[in-house]
This record gives structure tokens, C-alpha cells and sequence, in this order.
């Protein structure tokens, strides 16, 4: 990461807003790979506005890079006020904002908050949902590592050991 | 990088600690891919270079370690912090003093508020996961972070014998 990124990713991430779940929200979205569990999650509640139902706030939850957090901050404060239509129009660069241009690799952290929006506002199925590629099978990463447990089946049972045995 | 991963266990961390590549889904690199494509794809990074930084890992991991003992006596002074990722059932059966149960709203927290550069120490049962929870932390811009060599069952062995030792089944 560049350190100019760098430093307007921890200026985001030292005040970071909207983060956590919404009770009574009106729209959920959920991005992630099948075997990660939930990567990014965006909470979504409306409000009348003129007749026209915009986005009164946004919420998140986000397992990964702090880029991708830094990006749900800033792109959740952004949707604000503007109705769905409208913020599934805005592109993962666009949502990253202030962040300015992200480098190549970090471009899949703004595409992330892209599809949670997406999830959250775009019925499945419909065109803005866009296509659903399963994309090709990915490696566990370090996160599922250390924060899926109980994935591979049952989950195990506890025994103590007897002290001396 | 199947073969890569089987080759060179490290790998992976390596991988994060100097790239940030394959920490979460987000930089995730797909099993089928070659080391040179995954490169390419990121910013075009010297494949031979990459190389080197993997064969090194083995060492670096050594030193991702930290003995019970050790890890006690920074608890002691108050100069540590200490995360559990063990599953909710295991913490509720036997955990130590002072650490925090990892959880998403703890990992957020993490990630935003806490200083990088004090001891921050992780730990799981018998020290295996922590090692990728190390590395993971380290990648995320944790200058000083351990993994619990043996885990929490070396600890109760070899600084509180109060805590009860377990399998899992």
C-alpha cells in the first residue's frame, strides 16, 4: 500500500462510522466467498423523503482488509439520502471516495462494499443484482483459518484431562 | 498455489506479512492459479523475489512464537495484550486471565483503535491457528504480535497448572 493510501485508509479507519448491525433495517445485503462465511454485511433503512424513498442510513459489518472497512465507512455516509436506484448507480471507485484511487490490488475491497450495496438493495435475480459468478474455487485465506472452527462438520466436544494423566 | 501451500506450509502467511495477499476473501488467491499469475495480478510483483520472501518464512514464523513464560511475565507488568480464538464453548470451559474472546466486533475494534505497536499475543488451544492469526495481525500493520507457543495447553502446563487441560473430541 502506498503510504499516501495508507494514511487516508488509517484516517478512516481511526473514526470509523456506521459500523455494526441494525435492528429493524429495511434492506440486508451479504457478500462473501461460500466457505468464508460473511465477509461484508450492509444494513439498509429507508425513509420518505419528497415522496421518494431514499436511503436514511447504512450500517455495516466487515471480516477483512482494512481497506475494504475504510471503504464501507465512507461509502455508507455517501448513500445517505439518495434513493436505491441511485446508489446502485455509484461504482466501487466512486464509493471509495475521499480514499481517491485505490492501486490495483486493493480495487477488490471497493468491488466488495460495490456487491454488498448491490445485495442489500437489488432483489436476486433482477439485472442490477447483476451476474452471480461463483468465480473460480479460492484458497482458505488466513481469516477463515482462524475464525471458522466449526466449518469442517460437527463441532468437537470438550474433555477434560484428568491432571497427571 | 496448492502445490506452493503443500510445498512450503508458510507460504500463505509469508504471503501477507510482505504482499497482503491471501489474508480474507477480499485478496484471496484461488488455488488454481499459478505463483506467477498471482503476481502479475498484483501489482506485478518480482516472482523471484516472491520466491525468496516464501523460502525465508520458515524462520520467520520461529519467531512469531512466544513461550508461556514469557508471554506471563509481560501479562504480569501489563504490557500485553491477549486475544483468544478459540471457539465460545472452549473459552467458556478454560481461558486466561486477562485475554479477550475474538470475536467480529472485537476484530473491528482491533483493527481501528488498538496501537500497533504494543504486544499483542494470540492464542488458541495447542498454538496452530494462532500462527495464521499472527501472521494475519502482522499483515494488518501489528509490529509486535506472538502466538502462544503450545497454546493455552502449554500455558496451564507451564505457568498455571490451575487452568484444566482438554481434548477435543
Amino acid at each position: 500500500m502506498d503510504s499516501e493510501l495508507e494514511k487516508r485508509v488509517a484516517e478512516a479507519m481511526s473514526n470509523p462510522r456506521n459500523m455494526g448491525e441494525m435492528a429493524g433495517a429495511d434492506a440486508v445485503g451479504t457478500v462473501g466467498s461460500p466457505g468464508c462465511g460473511d465477509m461484508l454485511r450492509m444494513w439498509i433503512k429507508f425513509r420518505e423523503d419528497a415522496g421518494k424513498k431514499v436511503i436514511d442510513r447504512a450500517t455495516f459489518q466487515a471480516f477483512g482488509c482494512e481497506t475494504a472497512i475504510a471503504v464501507a465507512s465512507l461509502a455508507t455516509e455517501m448513500i445517505r439520502g439518495k434513493t436505491a436506484e441511485e446508489a446502485l448507480g455509484l461504482s466501487g471507485e466512486q464509493l471509495a471516495g475521499e480514499l481517491g484511487p485505490l492501486p490495483p490490488m486493493k480495487i477488490h475491497c471497493a468491488q466488495l462494499v460495490e456487491g454488498a450495496l448491490r445485495s442489500a438493495l437489488a432483489p436476486a435475480g433482477t439485472e442490477a443484482a447483476g451476474p452471480v459468478a461463483p468465480g473460480p474455487e479460492q484458497a482458505e485465506s488466513l481469516l477463515d483459518k482462524f475464525t471458522q472452527p466449526g466449518s469442517q462438520g460437527a463441532k468437537p466436544r470438550i474433555v477434560f484431562v484428568k491432571p497427571g494423566s | 498455489m496448492r502445490e506452493v501451500l503443500e510445498a512450503y506450509p508458510g507460504a500463505q502467511r509469508a504471503l501477507f506479512r510482505g504482499y497482503h495477499i491471501g489474508g480474507c476473501s477480499s485478496c484471496a488467491f484461488h488455488s488454481e492459479e499459478t505463483l506467477d499469475q498471482l503476481c502479475l495480478r498484483n501489482d506485478n510483483l518480482d516472482v523471484e523475489q516472491v520466491i525468496a520472501h516464501i523460502v525465508r518464512s520458515h524462520d520467520e514464523d520461529q519467531q512469531l512464537l512466544i513461550a508461556p513464560a514469557e508471554l506471563a511475565g509481560s501479562m504480569k507488568r501489563g504490557d500485553a495484550r491477549l486475544v483468544d480464538i478459540r471457539t465460545r464453548e472452549e473459552w467458556e470451559a478454560a481461558r486466561i486471565e486477562g485475554a479477550r474472546f475474538f470475536t467480529q466486533e472485537l476484530l473491528q475494534e482491533m483493527l481501528s483503535k488498538w496501537p500497533r505497536g504494543e504486544l499483542l499475543a494470540i492464542y488458541d488451544h495447542q498454538g496452530t491457528k494462532s500462527q495464521d492469526a499472527a501472521a494475519y495481525f502482522q499483515g494488518q500493520g501489528f509490529q509486535n504480535v506472538k502466538s502462544l507457543r503450545g497454546g493455552i495447553d502449554a500455558w496451564s502446563q507451564e505457568v498455571d497448572p490451575k487452568i484444566p487441560r482438554y481434548r477435543l473430541e
